[in-house]
Formats: C-alpha cells, structure tokens, sequence
C-alpha cells in the first residue's frame, strides 16, 4: 500500500519522504479544494526526486475546461507521473484517447460505492478507482473480496461532502451588502446548523465553486492493518490541517507505537466517519428544519 | 422532431393528469432502485397500467432508478428490468453502472443517464452514447451557451431541466444528509440539509446574523429560455417535482404545453402570459438557475424558510352529471359556500363559478368542504371533462 500526499511546498519533500511517504500528489490548475496551485508549473522539477506523482484533477470539467484537461493530460504524458487522480470522467475518456487511461484513478467522491464499479473500471483498462466516502468499513472490505483493479481510500482527513458550482460565500456577502475580501481560498470560514451547536462544518470557496466538509476529521488508524491488504493507495488529506499535524499524522500511519499519542494529541477533532455507521435509505421522522 | 416535455409523476394520478394536461411522456420512481422510492406508489402493475395508458395516448413513461447503487442494493435488479422491459416500458434513467450494463445485457430497454452523474460537457456525452445511452440529461450547472455548445458537439440526446426545485450541489455530489441525519441522499434519502438555516464564522469569529447563512436555491423556472432550447434543437424539457401535487403538475405542465406549441405555431406570446400562468400554482421563489451563467444573490434564497404552501387547490373533478348539472369532486383543501371556485380543465378551459351549497354524496348539506379526499357535489351549469383540477380565485 502506497502513502498518497498532497505537497504543499518544495522544502518539505525530503520531510515527507521520511515520514513515509510513497506518493505525491499535486494541485492541477483543473483542481478545486488546491493545497498550492502554483507547484503545477514546477512539475519537472518535482518528478526529479525518485518518489512517484499523481495529478489531481477533481474539478467538474465543463466544456470550457477541456483544451485546459489536454494540456495537463498531455504534461502527464512521463514517466514519473504514474497517476492522474480524477473526479470527473471525463478526465478518463480524454486520458484514453492520449493513451494514458493506464494512469487514472478515477476518485468522484460518491459513486464508487459497489463491487462493480470496480469491475466496470477494470474493463476500461485505468489504473483504480478510489472507493466513495460515504460506506462502511463491512461494505469496503466487500468490495476488496471482489476486487480485480487497483482501490484506493481517503483514509485521513477532512472529507467533503458537498460540492457546488455556486459561490455561496461570495453571493452571501453581496446579499448582506459586506464588501468582504479574502474569500476565495480561505480556509478559515466554518458553519454552524441552527439546531447542531457543537459542529463546525468547515466551508471552502474556491474558483470552481464552493466545498462544504464534515466537522470532524477522519482518521483509520485502528483499522489500517485491515486496509492495507488489499489497498493500493491510501491518501492523507491536509486540507484544514497545519503542516505540523499533518506531519504529526503521516508518522503515526508510518508508527504505529506513534498512534496513541497522535489521538491523544489531537482525538477531538477526528472521527471514523461512515466505517460503523450504516446511512438509511429512505426517509424517516427525523427533525429537519 | 420536436422537443418533447416531461413531466414527473409521485403517482399515477399524477401521471395521468400530467400526460392529459400536455406531456408528452412522464417519468416515474418504483417502489425500488428510485431516489424517491419511499414515497411511491408505484408497483408493478401500477407501472404497467400506466405504460398501457400512455400507449393509447401515444406517449411514452420513463422509468427512475437513479440511486447510487451499493452492494446490497443490487438483489432483484434483474427481475425488475426484465419486467420493465416486457410491458415495453419506454426508457429508465439510472446513474450507476450497473444499471447501465445489466440492462444492456438483459433487455432493449432504451437508457437515459440521469442529472445525477452530473454530465457537463460534450466528451462525456459521446462516450455514454459510445456505450449504449441514448439520452443524457445534463446537469443543472450549464449556461444556455454550454449547453449549446454540447449539442453541437453531442451524439447523444439532451434533456435539459426546465422547472422546479434545484440540488445547490452538483447532484450525485452530495453527502450533507449522509453525515448530518445518517440518511444517504444518494439513495432516496435527502433530508434537504442544504436547506437549514446557518451561522457563518471566519476564525471564530460570527459573520453572519440570526442563522441568515443558507444555501437554499429558488425553484427554477426557464420561460424565458425555452425558445432558445428549442432552437437549439435538445430532445427533451425537463419538469421536476415527483412530490408536487396535481394541481401543480396541470399548471405548470399546461403552461408549457402552451409555450411549446405556441413556438412551433409562430404564434408565441408574451412570456409574462406563461409566467402567470405558472404562477398559479406555484409555492416557491423561482428563477432562471444557470441559464445566464454563474448564479448570483438573485439564483438563493436568503433569511427565510424555503418552502410557502399554497392553499389555492381544491379538487379534482371525479364525474360531471349532463342531466343534473352536477359536479363531483374529490375534495383536497378547505372551501365553503361563497367561494368563487376556478375549474381547469386539460384542454386550457378556465370556468368560473360561485360556489352556492356543498353535499356530500348522500346529499346532505355541509356547511365547507373540509375532509381531503371526500367526494363532494356542488352545482355547476356547464360541462367540464373528468381530471379538470378546481381551485379557489382568491380575493383581491
């Protein structure tokens, strides 16, 4: 199983290297929730350290994106790029006619939820699918008896769970007639629901739109040793995460004997998402405003 | 061809009243695989009593199974496409593969990719009809110029969405319900999370006043870019809103009924006439979504809860008696001798009349019609046809 980290900066390479990392995975001008847009154009650069690289392209490609989608596809088109983690299909149609479908894993958040998406994937030839967010531990490892690709997991971090076109924060403060600035790319905005006090759901708005987060953070440490045999890719999200912590995380997946001082550390603001908790299908009483 | 208009249907009265009052096909959830499964009444038989119907009306019911299928969703998918298939069910609109590939694989049904995998551009499009799609619907995030640009570009069908309530996220993309209430928005189970009401803090420090932070949409409502949908040539317009009730799906099927004849006829009118039209039954603020291009303050709702019921809807018509003059209706909200009642009827006939005395069926006088589904008979002079919808004119 490979360690998946997003890079925030150059210094920090030799850093994460050691802290166990395998993979890199980079910002793409088509990447929304961007941890550092601007390393794209040092790309050659990065590749010259013997770690592999992925391309993150998880924006929803409009019409207007695709001769943008073919200029990253084709600076993709190196060896030392062995992955192009996308959120849109589109991304994996395009790859196939440049012949690189072999690099994608294709990683849209929610629709990967059953054995035969794998399947399906298999038959397009791509490097893996990342399994969605949202299902339990019990479904993942269903999914890993049948599996014939390559599967992938966001294991760690703040995960999205919704993603919209519209500037929500923006139009809100044009509504509220507040000539705000810094809002685009600012990690700092948080909501609160009404009737759930205690949760603050993190809110992102960047150009492709506006990115709302769960509360807690999610971190699999106990059930690692479960994953790892038959992930191919575990990712470290770092997204409203600092840089220490982030570090802090990446040596505790790399240490185990490291784990319970890393929750001891930090155990408030994590959770195990939807590994134990089945989501109902159907509507019940339940308190909605 | 002309571009068709469809209608959603919760059940089959609501199909039936949607077909008579001007679409040209409807689609509906069953009890299984639907996004709106739990609230379905439709079963098998009632789907192929619907299909049956819309056959001899020469139009045509599309089947939902838009959940985002797991794994232990996938018993009796076979079964049910096969059974859709053999009472010549005239597409289904799904959003996962295999839903996609088992039904290529065991049936001709034709197959619709649904808003729910979000398609944005013309790419994606060729390689859903490359694998055996015939129509994509496109997602609600595209301008009227992206839109025309994917059918220039597109081999596939486009179905566009004209009218009715929004996803603020690009839909298939959301997971608010999943964490909040632990319901999977993805599989029918949407508590609208989106449209709470909201604080907004930067760093800890409150932005926002009196939970005014919310993210809810206004309905959308695209008379105003129909025409240039129908220029453009997309195969189907798109009405959501499996939940309305009948007298919305008369309304606002009708009203567009009009507009699209009235496009093809060269004989259009003023789009305010459609729009009041609408607005009769409407019960949310409505705009034009993504038509124009990025949404702004005018596409969101702000400090106020989203949804306002609208009380004009009275009845339906179940029977008309030549000899008696004498309507039956079945009653769906509170009206009373001396209200000046509107009937409706699905060839765009308006009549008025003054409601003198309300019976019940064994003709005794009720002092109001209160009871919802009670049959109740009022006096009408003139002949009005089974299904017309009745509503209240209210006072000035």
């Amino acid at each position: 199983m490979r360690v998946v980290a997003r890079l925030k900066n150059f210094m920090e390479i030799e850093k994460l290297i050691n802290l166990g990392v395998d993979v890199f995975l980079v910002d793409t001008p088509l990447a929304v929730k961007q941890i550092n847009g601007e390393l794209f154009s040092d790309l050659d650069k990065i590749i010259t350290y013997e770690k592999e690289v992925y391309l993150l392209i998880n924006k929803m490609i409009h019409e207007t994106d695709l001769e943008m989608l073919e200029m990253i596809l084709n600076k993709a088109n190196n060896d030392k790029i062995t992955g192009i983690v996308c959120g849109d299909m589109t991304v994996m149609v395009m790859a196939k006619k440049l012949g690189l479908e072999n690099k994608i894993i294709y990683q849209p958040g929610t629709m990967n939820t059953s054995s035969f998406d794998n399947e399906y994937f298999h038959r397009k030839a791509i490097k893996g699918i990342t399994i969605s967010k949202e299902i339990t531990l019990e479904e993942i490892t269903n999914i890993f008896k049948n599996k014939v690709t390559e599967i992938s997991l966001i294991g760690h971090g703040y995960l999205d769970m919704f993603y919209s076109k519209r500037g929500l924060l923006s139009n809100y403060f044009i509504y509220k007639g507040v000539d705000y600035n810094n809002i685009k790319n600012n990690d700092k905005f948080r909501l609160k629901e009404e009737m759930r006090p205690d949760s603050l759901y993190p809110i992102f708005e960047d150009d492709g739109g506006t990115h709302i987060f769960r509360d807690k953070a999610l971190e699999s440490f106990n059930e690692l040793d479960v994953l790892k045999q038959y992930l191919d890719d575990f990712f470290v999200e770092r997204i409203f995460i600092d840089d220490q912590e982030y570090y802090d995380s990446l040596l505790a997946y790399k240490t185990s004997t490291y784990m319970n001082e890393f929750l001891d550390k930090y155990k408030d603001k994590y959770n195990k998402g939807f590994y134990y908790q089945y989501t109902e299908k159907i509507k019940g009483e339940l308190n909605e405003n | 061809m002309r571009t068709e208009l469809l209608a959603p249907a919760g059940n089959l009265e609501k199909a039936k009243i949607a077909l008579i009052y001007g679409a040209d096909a409807v689609y509906i959830g069953g009890k299984q695989f639907s996004l709106r499964a739990r609230a379905s009444n439709f079963d098998l038989e009632t789907i192929k009593e619907l299909v049956d119907f819309a056959h001899d009306l020469n139009k045509k019911v599309y089947i939902t199974m838009n959940i985002v299928f797991h794994d232990d969703d996938i018993q009796g998918l076979d079964e049910y496409l096969l059974y859709l298939d053999s009472i010549n069910v005239d597409a289904i609109i799904c959003s996962s593969m295999i839903v996609i590939e088992r039904a290529k694989i065991l049936s001709n049904l034709e197959i619709h990719l649904s808003t729910q995998f979000s398609v944005t551009n013309s790419l994606l499009t060729n390689y859903f009809y490359d694998e055996g799609i015939k129509r994509v619907v496109l997602a609600r995030e595209l301008s009227l110029l992206e839109i025309e640009k994917v059918k220039e570009n597109s081999k596939a069908d486009l179905e566009i969405f004209i009218h009715g309530g929004m996803c603020v996220s690009y839909s298939g993309r959301c997971t608010l319900s999943n964490y909040t209430v632990l319901r999977d928005a993805n599989r029918g189970g949407c508590a609208h999370t989106c449209r709470w009401l909201y604080d907004l803090y930067e760093d800890g420090i409150l932005l926002s006043d009196n939970h005014d932070f919310q993210m809810s949409s206004k309905d959308l409502q695209a008379t105003d870019y129909v025409q240039d949908l129908l220029r453009i040539g997309v195969s189907s317009l798109k009405i959501e809103g499996r939940m309305k009730s009948i007298h919305y799906i008369a309304t606002v099927v009708s009203a567009y009924r009009m507009l699209i004849d009235d496009y093809y006829n060269n004989s259009l009118r003023d789009m305010s006439f459609y729009q009041n039209e609408i607005n009769k039954a409407e019960n949310r603020q409505t705009s034009y979504g993504f038509f124009a291009g990025d949404t702004t303050i005018e596409q969101q709702l702000y400090n106020q809860r989203s949804e306002v019921p609208t009380k004009e809807f009275v009845g339906i018509v179940k029977e008309y008696d030549n000899n008696s003059k004498t309507l039956y209706l079945e009653q769906r909200n509170y009206f009373s001798p001396g209200d000046t009642l509107e009937v409706f009827t699905p060839n765009k006939n308006i009549v008025q009349f003054k409601v003198e005395k309300i019976f019940d069926e064994e003709n005794n006088e009720l002092d109001a019609a209160r009871h919802p589904l009670q049959t109740v008979v009022v006096k009408l002079p003139v002949s009005v046809p089974k299904y017309s919808i009745i509503r209240r004119v209210k006072d000035e």
